[in-house]
């Protein structure tokens, strides 16, 4: 399955770095960056991502109300989302997916298990 | 007084129960078995603020569509002062109190006379606003602590792993060793920083353990599926060995897989090359036995009771690595099933851990 673009909305700029190389590594072709919930939202609109990895702990606004708001904007709604996050615990797991997230991964990850995750949740929409 | 009198005894003969009931910290209510409220007594009334006069005596349901609204939320109002037949129990509940908001435990047991005779229930309601106020810090604090100590991890090990798979170009055959060694201390790190919060989470009561019926053969069976290659990898096999008619057990699948993962991969480490692993579950007194019998070097007498302890080596291992929180996050998780986890040992025989978990009682 060929992934055209994905959004990376992270605020550590080095899980960016790494995140972004092991996105290439899996031959993605476009992968913008983007640093927080708010610009996320400021921008979806004309980046058209085939799916956003979101960060949960970030400046201006978190990844869960990021979530929330990209769902309830019919505009957004049909992109998948996937949470990249260190919140490991079972309750911001659920959390996260209650919010109508497709995938939940946990830092750290490693690139192949984030490609997986990524093909995953693309094939369940394709197929969807 | 008389004269005979000591004070102490003076003291007792003039002290009226109800004035020691009054003057609790803990508030005291009792309902009949007609549902009407028979006592309660002073910090009842300070905590709900309700006139006493125009209760007792009254139907307990008037009491609660009084203070409904103070109840956060309000539906948990017709949770309060409502007995359990014959049980005991316990409920939590919020309540506004003036301008904060109070954490209450409400115990309640029947209430007999001297004949047995059912008479209705006592509750028993505990100010446990601390105790909720300390518990919501250690949740911030677990989460904080998993965030802080994964992001950085995220970083290294993402790093070395694209560094590994060639992405930053050829690499030489001693870096390649040397960042091999990095990526498995940085794993090793990532379980140490798991099994540290998992224990912090069991400690602090913040386990949710999610039960369902089950062949406890499925968790055993996939945990020996889980450390398979680790002990491929130092020649130790692993068998299983259970009847065909174990009956089904209500417990926490991925929870008891921990345990069984944890017990068995302290014995591979303490195996001999060559060494055979035997899972042995067993049906006794009403409860499922799971042994893990080691043919390791066994654990000396004064050692035995180090070896749930958090962060305790205890005899020679032929191989390095676990996190020393194996045994006590399976030790954890076992109590937190009601059952019971042990070890018998000799020295130079091999070890076998031993864990129980009682199977619901037949009717």
């Amino acid at each position: 399955m060929a992934i055209n673009h994905i959004l990376l909305v992270e605020d550590d700029p080095d899980i960016q770095v790494v995140a972004r190389m092991s996105l290439k590594m899996s031959g993605i072709a476009k992968i913008t960056v983007l640093n927080n919930g708010e610009e996320c939202l400021a921008k979806v609109g004309e980046i058209h991502p085939d799916l956003i990895l979101l960060d949960v702990m970030m400046p201006k606004m978190d990844g869960y109300e990021t979530c929330k708001r990209l769902k309830a904007d019919p505009t957004t709604q049909g992109i998948p989302v996937i949470f990249l996050t260190a919140k490991a615990q079972q309750f911001e797991i659920v959390q996260g997916l209650k919010l109508g997230a497709a995938g939940y991964l946990i830092k750290p990850f490693n690139p192949s298990t984030l490609h997986d995750e990524i093909l995953s949740v693309l094939s369940q929409k394709a197929s969807g | 007084m008389t004269k005979d009198m000591k004070p102490a005894q003076a003291i007792s003969t003039q002290l009226k129960e109800a004035d020691i009931l009054h003057s609790l910290a803990s508030a005291i209510a009792v309902v009949s078995s007609g549902n009407e409220l028979v006592y309660c007594n002073d910090t009842f009334i300070h905590w709900f603020d309700v006139p006493r006069e125009l209760f007792i005596g009254h139907s307990v349901s008037d009491l609660i569509d009084s203070v409904r609204s103070r109840f956060l939320p309000p539906e948990a109002a017709h949770e309060c002062l409502r007995g359990d037949g014959d049980s005991v129990a316990t409920r939590e509940f919020t309540v506004r109190h003036g301008d904060h908001a109070l954490s209450l435990r409400q115990d309640s047991s029947a209430w007999r006379d001297s004949s047995g005779r059912m008479l209705g229930h006592i509750f028993a309601f505990h100010d446990i606003t601390r105790e909720k106020a300390i518990d919501r810090m250690k949740t911030e604090f677990i989460s904080v602590a998993s965030h802080e100590l994964r992001t950085p991890m995220t970083s290294i090990k993402g790093s070395i792993d694209l560094v590994l798979s060639g992405f930053a170009g050829q690499i030489g055959t001693e870096t390649q060793e040397l960042l091999e060694i990095a990526h498995k201390s940085c794993d090793r790190l990532i379980r140490l920083i798991n099994d540290i919060l998992d224990l912090a989470k069991i400690e602090a009561g913040q386990i949710k353990l999610t039960k369902v019926k089950l062949d406890l053969r499925d968790p055993v069976e996939r945990s020996i599926r889980g450390v398979k290659s680790y002990g491929d990898q130092v020649g130790v096999k692993i068998v299983m060995v259970a009847p065909d008619d174990l009956p089904d057990i209500e417990v926490d699948k991925d929870r008891i897989e921990q345990v069984v993962t944890n017990l068995l991969s302290n014995a591979i480490k303490f195996s001999p090359e060559g060494g055979l692993i035997q899972v042995r579950l067993t049906v006794e007194d009403g409860s499922i036995y799971c042994r893990v019998v080691d043919q390791g070097c066994g654990i000396a007498e004064q050692d035995v009771d180090k070896v749930f302890g958090k962060f305790q080596q205890v005899g020679d291992s032929p191989r390095k690595g676990g996190t020393g929180l194996g045994l006590a996050i399976a030790q954890a998780l076992v109590q937190e099933h009601g059952g019971k986890i042990w070890v018998e040992s000799k020295l130079d025989e091999g070890s076998q851990f031993v864990f129980r978990l009682p199977l619901p009682e037949a009717h």
